[in-house]
């Protein structure tokens, strides 16, 4: 097992040095001269040369690679061209933003998911299940920026039920930023109803960037549990008296693991894309946002730094799905 | 033809062949369909801002131009898009997937640590970055929807021909003498084919959406296009009052998608005996 | 089954409103402040409208607009002189006046911030670099500054608003290498304003929130309930902002209200909208050096080919005034019934008629730039397009970005056929239009987009830079003005009516075109 996860992480090394090697290329296709537009508005020719000689912008092609991927391996992704700041500090401050909004839509995919896969399942060909399946299918084929648009205008402006952006009412209070979770922060410093602002504030966006996954595990909950119910041993169960929700409990919940675990890896991209959206729209204060910011600034070393981070947590969450299957499946690394 | 059969059969996936069918067919006709056709670049500001009507179905825009008729006119650049991103990942990820399949090796090896790193670039970020890169619009965005979605067939292709490059017939085939490439082609294609068909229609449906996000983002179709994400987007500053403006290029973007995967679904199913059981 | 799940939904609904009930026992809301934060906190560092807020809370300078029509009012100077030659200005400063340590404002401090200024050479030091050297400013005694220029520039009071006075003691022990200080000051403040920065809560773009100055030196005279606290909460998307306001979770939006929304914030009980005629014009640039845009039949069909009357008091229902000309229709140094040009497709018809027939091709399609997050461009652009087809032009458009479009006009080949923009208001005399607009040597610059060259014009703008009577000033801007709008280089669409969303719980609100009113010392609040 534990040669396995060794493998499966050295296995995902390449992948990781291709991706800073491709976000490399992309930067050298950046129309203009870099150095030019790193000095600024008013440059002097000096400056730009400077500008030039101190980024090694004037080194041969391959050297620059090699300082390239030595600059990001040591954590540094350069300075915004907005800001002057370093791109990796200002993604580190918004990167629990982005974690904690997906984190909770997984959540929230994965618990309504099997609950509707499950009713599905157990209501076979009856109303409910046609119900699902047509949120199943539905769910996957709603924009999430024209959703969250559509959720924004009933929840927020017709009923004032929950609020239209950002993570947490102004007048509330400030969080000291401990871990960068709200859920956390506010829990941490005693302050539940800071905590309620703060779920508040998640509903709309966790459930519009959860839509996607939550039909996807739907849908294959009920057909994992619609197996289950015709397996041999459950015909002999139920025939022993066992009555089909029980079995259904019994057998569903370790097939909805794998089922899930299989495809949160795959949800993930998903996510992370569906997540510009939903931040833009919800104004979540994450890498989304800097991600759409970057690109009205026309910031294009925050952009690759955003690919380059986003790629790297794909790439983690692809290994620990992996290691996670074959914890539970260990014939997975047998194979 | 098997296969047709026990789609129609499907209720379900029937429904998406229809929707599919017919937005191909407003999509060929829609210059003749859209009462006015003229609106995909004319503006008549006296007009702006409508409620839909009789005159208007679906109201008119901030420019005073119909929505009905942008709407229909839209379904033409999002197939074109679809087809194209898809047409072009097939292009690239077959062959891949053929190459790497077919024998193991460095080059194997090469091709599919490549195709890892493809796989590993959050599609939408790289589109973006792609569209901040060269000049934004239509044909960028699409390069980059493609360059992200090939993996998947290559991935696809690759699996299926490894699994048939053991069988018996293929077997057969290299010993009397048949080169690698006719059997590729002619043996091993048509066997992966299902399973490119059923990841082509899906695609076509996430290639939309996310064609859509690229326009609503502004770095997809420029205007005046009648795209529907970029309607999504100019909609917006006139919320919650213009409601009409955002709800209906909107509700067509989820039509067009779910009609996709619906057929998408049906193919799976057709395609896998074992799925088609449990369906019943 | 179906009770379960309508209980369960019911327990949801009320966590749900239980802290709506919570909040009606907490503290008073602060300001939150809905507007766009800059790029970066350091004031010397850009010079753009959303930078003004931070010069204009967080800093002070030596003089200062207020009002509009806009009036410049000694500041932390409380006189000047000017010697006969235009050359030597002193400025006395105020006595008493304190930064936010508590350290009292020095003419070393005011001299230390024009050097560091003049040093970095970023957007705000342009107005000044031509005609000043760090070594002419110094400090006569502790109260007074000498400024000495190389030539005469009669704008130079105008544009000392521009500059904020930091305080070295707060700053030099932050400095690295030959930075200044401004990798620390991008996230941190140094300044004597009416309000401060508290750091700890401030991210880029997301959140800055201000805390008052109480010891300000200006005592919040005028305003006997001065907000304590200030949270500005910018909201990326224009749309967000107004349904933001609309519901309470933010008091202002930026001042540029989509038009179409007006009605709507006025009508809902809790908002309105502030109108305010500012100084900032709306152009549609031409690049006059690229075929067929040097052609001057070509581009008096192009200005006769805007649909002005539509676009301004159609799509933008009347909230601006049409300008015929670079400076602002406010400002003076216009001619007298200086003419707009009208929309006459018939006229555009025969100015194209006969470019064709003096042999220029019109055939190409001619790409229009807009920008990207800003949808007037685009209304405007389509609007232009669908006019032009009429006349036989194809019109491009290409949605691009302000730092793109901005690094394209620094040479003639790469500047796009036409782009569209407005010049705001950086300081108060014609030299921040016409002047930078069209006088050749700024070419390179995207105020100068249009890469239009008249020597006539140059000399007129020349003379007008440097001459000290205010009469000769306005005579020579009004002859220039004639002459650029008679050669039509670009089209002038309207002067813009700032549109800010406002809640009514905010009260003593006031605008002045440097800063868009965003001023908070004068304001107060309601709970």
């Amino acid at each position: 097992m534990a040669l396995y996860i060794l493998r499966r992480i050295a296995l995902s090394i390449p992948a990781l040095l291709g991706l800073i090697l491709l976000t490399f290329v992309l930067s050298r296709v950046v129309p203009g001269d870099p150095a030019a537009t790193l000095a600024g508005d008013s440059a002097t020719p000096a400056q730009i040369a400077q500008i030039r000689a101190q980024y090694g912008l004037d080194r041969p092609i391959l050297e620059q690679a090699v300082i390239h991927v030595r600059q990001v391996l040591s954590g540094d992704l350069g300075n915004s061209i907005f800001s002057g700041r370093p791109v990796a500090e200002e993604i580190w401050q918004r990167l629990p933003a982005t974690l904690e909004l997906t984190f909770v839509a997984l959540f929230l995919a994965t618990l309504l998911g099997i609950g509707l896969g499950l009713v599905a399942a157990l209501d076979h060909n009856g109303p409910l299940d046609h119900l699902v399946r047509l949120v199943s299918v539905g769910g996957l084929a709603i924009a999430s920026f024209w959703l969250a648009i559509m959720l924004q205008l009933q929840f927020s402006m017709e009923w004032n039920l929950l609020p239209l952006r950002g993570r947490l009412d102004v007048a509330l209070g400030q969080v000291p930023r401990l871990t960068g979770f709200m859920l956390v922060d506010t829990l941490a410093i005693g302050r539940f109803d800071l905590f309620l602002d703060a779920l508040r504030h998640l509903a709309l966006p966790a459930f519009t960037l959860a839509l996607p996954g939550l039909a996807t595990i739907a849908r294959f909950t009920r057909s994992g549990v619609l197996e289950v119910l015709q397996k041999d041993y459950v015909l002999y169960a139920r025939a022993a008296g066992y009555g089909r929700f029980r079995l259904a409990a019994i057998y569903v919940l370790r097939n909805a693991v794998t089922v899930t675990v299989t495809q949160v890896g795959l949800l993930f991209g998903a996510l992370v894309s569906g997540a510009v959206a939903v931040e833009a729209v919800f104004d979540w204060p994450g890498l989304g946002t800097y991600a759409v910011q970057a690109i009205l600034s026309a910031d294009y070393k925050a952009l690759l730094a955003v690919t380059l981070v986003i790629g790297v947590v794909y790439a983690v969450v692809n290994v620990a799905v992996d290691v996670a299957q074959a914890i539970i499946d260990p014939r997975v690394a047998d194979q | 033809m098997t296969a047709l059969r026990h789609l129609l059969r499907d209720p379900v996936a029937a429904l998406g062949l229809l929707i599919v069918v017919f937005a191909l067919f407003v999509a060929i006709f829609a210059p003749w369909i859209a009462p006015r056709p003229e609106d995909a670049f004319e503006s008549n500001i006296m007009l702006r801002l409508q409620p839909p009507s009789a005159e208007f179905p679906f109201g008119t825009d901030d420019l005073g131009r119909d929505i009905f008729s942008r709407v229909i006119l839209g379904t033409r650049s999002a197939l074109v898009v679809a087809v194209s991103v898809v047409l072009a990942a097939i292009v690239i990820g077959v062959p891949i997937g053929l190459a790497a399949g077919w024998r193991d090796g460095w080059l194997s090896e090469v091709l599919m640590r490549v195709t890892d790193v493809f796989l590993a670039v959050p599609q939408l970020i790289l589109a973006l970055a792609l569209g901040q890169l060269l000049a934004p619009g239509l044909t960028t965005a699409m390069v980059a929807l493609a360059l992200t979605y090939w993996p998947f067939f290559a991935r696809t292709v690759f699996a299926e021909t490894r699994r048939l490059r053991g069988a018996l017939f293929v077997d057969a085939l290299a010993g009397i003498g048949a080169h690698p490439m006719r059997i590729l082609l002619l043996h091993v294609l048509p066997n992966a084919a299902p399973a490119v068909l059923v990841r082509a229609t899906i695609g076509m449906g996430f290639t939309i959406l996310t064609a859509a996000l690229l326009g609503f983002l502004g770095v997809g179709a420029a205007p005046p296009t009648p795209d529907w994400g970029l309607a999504v987007a100019e909609a917006r500053q006139h919320l919650p009052d213009a409601w009409w403006y955002a709800t209906f290029p909107g509700l067509a973007i989820m039509l067009l998608v779910l009609g996709f995967n619906l057929l998408g679904d049906g193919l799976r199913d057709a395609a896998d005996p074992r799925l088609r059981r449990s369906r019943k | 089954m179906m009770h379960r799940l309508l209980r369960c939904a019911r327990l949801v609904l009320l966590l749900a409103a239980a802290p709506l009930m919570a909040s009606a026992q907490t503290a008073p809301r602060p300001l939150v402040w809905g507007d766009t934060l800059p790029a970066t906190l350091d004031p010397h560092a850009i010079f753009d409208v959303p930078s003004q807020f931070i010069l204009l809370n967080v800093y002070d300078g030596l003089y200062r607009y207020q009002g509009n029509p806009p009036r410049l009012e000694p500041w932390l100077a409380e006189s000047h002189t000017v010697s006969a030659d235009g050359l030597t200005w002193e400025f006395t400063l105020r006595a008493g006046a304190k930064f936010h340590d508590g350290s009292e404002i020095t003419a070393e401090d005011v001299v230390y911030s024009f050097r560091r200024l003049l040093a970095m050479r970023r957007a705000p030091a342009a107005a000044f670099t031509p005609v000043l050297t760090a070594e002419a400013v110094t400090a006569v005694n502790p109260r007074t500054v000498r400024f000495v220029l190389s030539r005469p520039y009669a704008p130079f009071l105008s544009a000392l608003p521009l500059v904020a006075v930091v305080n070295p003691r707060v700053l030099t022990p932050h400095v690295a290498g030959d930075d200044w200080g401004s990798a620390w000051l991008a996230a941190n403040s140094a300044g004597s304003g009416a309000y401060r920065v508290n750091a700890a809560n401030y991210q880029p773009r997301v959140s800055l929130d201000l805390e008052r100055f109480p010891e300000h030196f200006s005592g919040f005279a005028g305003n006997p309930r001065p907000i304590e606290a200030v949270r500005v909460r910018p909201v990326l998307e224009t749309s967000t902002r107004v349904l933001a306001l609309l519901r309470g979770e933010i008091d202002a939006t930026d001042s540029y209200l989509p038009a179409d929304q007006v009605e709507r914030v006025d009508r809902n009980p809790t908002t309105r909208v502030a109108r305010d005629e500012s100084m900032r014009v709306f152009i549609i640039r031409m690049n006059n050096q690229r075929p067929p845009f040097d052609n001057h039949d070509v581009r008096l069909c192009l200005a006769h080919a805007f649909n002005y009357e539509g676009f301004n008091n159609v799509v933008l229902r009347g909230f601006v005034a049409r300008n015929a000309g670079p400076n602002p229709n406010n400002l003076w140094g216009n001619p007298e019934n200086l003419a707009p040009y009208a929309f006459d497709l018939a006229r555009a018809r025969t100015h194209c008629d006969r470019a064709r027939a003096a042999g220029v091709d019109l055939s190409r399609p001619i790409e229009i730039h807009v920008q990207n997050e800003l949808q007037q461009t685009t209304q405007a652009a389509q609007l232009f397009q669908s006019d032009l087809r009429r006349i036989g032009i194809n019109l491009r458009i290409v949605p691009n970005t302000w730092p793109n479009i901005t690094s394209a006009t620094a040479r003639a080949e790469t500047t796009p056929d036409m782009w569209i923009h407005w010049v705001s208001t950086y300081f108060v005399d014609p030299e921040n239009w016409i002047g930078q607009m069209y006088d050749s040597q700024f070419h390179g610059t995207w105020k100068a987009s249009s890469w239009y060259t008249n020597p006539r014009v140059d000399t007129l703008l020349r003379a007008a830079r440097e001459s000290l009577s205010q009469e000769e000033r306005q005579r020579l801007y009004a002859e220039a003005t004639a002459l650029v709008v008679a050669d039509s280089p670009d089209i002038w669409v309207y002067n813009t009516v700032n549109l800010r969303g406002l809640s009514r719980r905010v009260s003593g609100y006031s605008f002045s075109p440097v800063g868009s009113g965003g001023e908070v010392r004068l304001m107060s609040l309601e709970n």
